[in-house]
């Protein structure tokens, strides 16, 4: 049962993480619900050509659709939680560089076709923290749809995703454990390979 | 099978349930010693966990995977469906036990209502009519109705053969069990039972090889989220708790975010 849930869960937030904020101006006026209805939207209409496209045509469209909804800096930071200040800078760049690749890597490779699938904008509300939680679902034909809540905090002149909870499951909580689990028990180097591996795997699957 | 050997088959499968938890716990106080990990107190015996995980994993390699690609593939999809709907619809029970020791009345009527349609109309739940008019199916368990009535989570524990659960989780299951009518039917539907829930699995199964880094945190980590997050109905929210304590984990200084 856990399995069979955990499906339509994991398969979608695990994928949508990060980006960098070289993008920050295309979005500078925008709500929050604005940026996460413009992703969504980006998100199906790439699922839409997914064939055509191929895996490097939905890893290039996607690659803008990402950069421009999510704050990666941010995102990296907390996903090592308190090991990102033993990282060098060298390796803080490194791992920005391979959250955004993983990201929109696990994109292309999962979202690469259409069935009927939709989001449909829920709500939203301020956080205490002066951030904005909007709260969506995913509608997948023939199946119970799942909630998605966007956690987003103002970046610059924006508003950034810095989280999604899909069906209670938080991405970044998720991630945070096993990143910090892998840099204490093993070691920068072996989270980058294991990370390079997940990119390289997507690209042949 | 006659009654005889259903009785059989009933009381193996108790008796193997009832030992390998035994022996789990025996384990686990064997283990006590093990170091807690400092960083994660919600997995105090994350050794004994991680070798049971692989156990699992073998297990699952070598036996349980190759029946369910074999049930799959000489099964049509729409049986399939049938039998999943068909176990399911008997989940209902608990279901409605549950609404009822959770005081959910009103969830609990549609529940009852969704079980006596699917029941009936849908053919001993083998259709599905309830989802067709709205009434999607309620997760409830008595794992939940533990935490609805104030009882702990306790640590995270991986079992033998049955995977991760929680201490309060174990009682869960042995209640939902023993309500749930397929218990009852006999050895070989139980069989069933299992593979169709292997089967099912197998496309979360293929996410997690795909996508984990580390596969045992990874099952962990959504495992305790949409546990806790059913425990709550979904009040639960764990980004957004202390433990990911956003603003503490940069050095960016806050802005003025009212807009």
């Amino acid at each position: 049962m856990f399995l069979r849930y955990l499906k339509f869960t994991i398969v979608l937030i695990n994928l949508i993480i990060p980006t960098t904020a070289l993008f920050a101006q295309d979005n500078s006026a925008a709500t929050a619900k604005q940026v996460v209805e413009k992703f969504q939207a980006d998100l199906i209409s790439v699922m839409k050509n997914g064939k055509q496209l191929g895996y490097a045509g939905r890893y290039s469209s996607l690659e803008s659709a990402v950069t421009n909804s999510h704050d990666l800096p941010k995102i990296a930071r907390v996903i090592v939680g308190k090991e990102w200040e033993k990282l060098s800078e060298d390796q803080q760049k490194k791992l920005e560089d391979l959250i955004v690749r993983l990201s929109i890597a696990s994109y292309a490779h999962n979202f690469k076709d259409y069935a009927g699938e939709s989001f449909t904008y829920d709500s939203e509300e301020e956080t205490t923290r002066g951030g904005v939680l909007v709260h969506s679902h995913f509608n997948i034909p023939n199946d119970k749809p799942v909630k998605f809540d966007y956690m987003l905090k103002e970046t610059g002149p924006s508003w950034r995703i810095i989280n999604i909870v899909a069906n209670g499951v938080s991405d970044l909580a998720l991630k945070r454990s096993e990143y910090t689990s892998i840099l204490q028990k093993e070691g920068f180097d072996s989270l980058v390979s294991k990370i390079d591996g997940k990119i390289n795997d997507y690209s042949k699957l | 099978m006659s009654n005889n050997q259903q009785n059989f088959a009933i009381n193996m499968s108790a008796k193997l349930i009832a030992s390998l938890i035994v022996s789990t716990i025996l384990c686990l106080n064997g283990c006590a010693t093990t170091p807690k990990t400092a960083e994660n107190e919600k997995d105090p015996y994350e050794n004994f966990n991680r070798s049971v995980y692989k156990f699992n994993d073998k297990v699952d390699g070598y036996v349980a995977k190759p029946i369910s690609d074999g049930y799959r593939y000489i099964t049509p999809q729409f049986i399939q469906t049938g039998v999943y709907n068909f176990y399911n619809n008997l989940k209902n029970v608990n279901v409605v036990i549950n609404d009822a020791l959770q005081a959910k009345f009103s969830q609990g009527a549609q529940d009852t209502g969704r079980l006596a349609l699917n029941t009936t109309l849908g053919l001993a739940g083998i259709f599905d009519v309830a989802k067709n008019i709205g009434w999607e199916q309620n997760e409830e368990d008595f794992d939940q109705t533990l935490a609805t009535w104030g009882v702990p989570s306790g640590s995270y524990l991986v079992i033998p053969i049955f995977g991760p659960t929680t201490f309060r989780g174990v009682p869960g299951a042995a209640f939902d069990t023993a309500a749930n009518p397929a218990t009852y039917v006999g050895g070989a539907v139980n069989v069933v039972s299992l593979i169709n829930t292997r089967a099912n699995a197998d496309g979360a199964l293929k996410f997690i090889d795909e996508a984990a880094l580390d596969p045992y945190i990874f099952t962990r980590e959504s495992f305790l989220q949409w546990r806790n997050n059913l425990a709550t109905d979904g009040k639960y929210q764990a980004s957004y708790g202390p433990d990911l304590d956003i603003e503490t984990e940069d050095n960016t200084p806050k802005k003025d975010t009212n807009k």
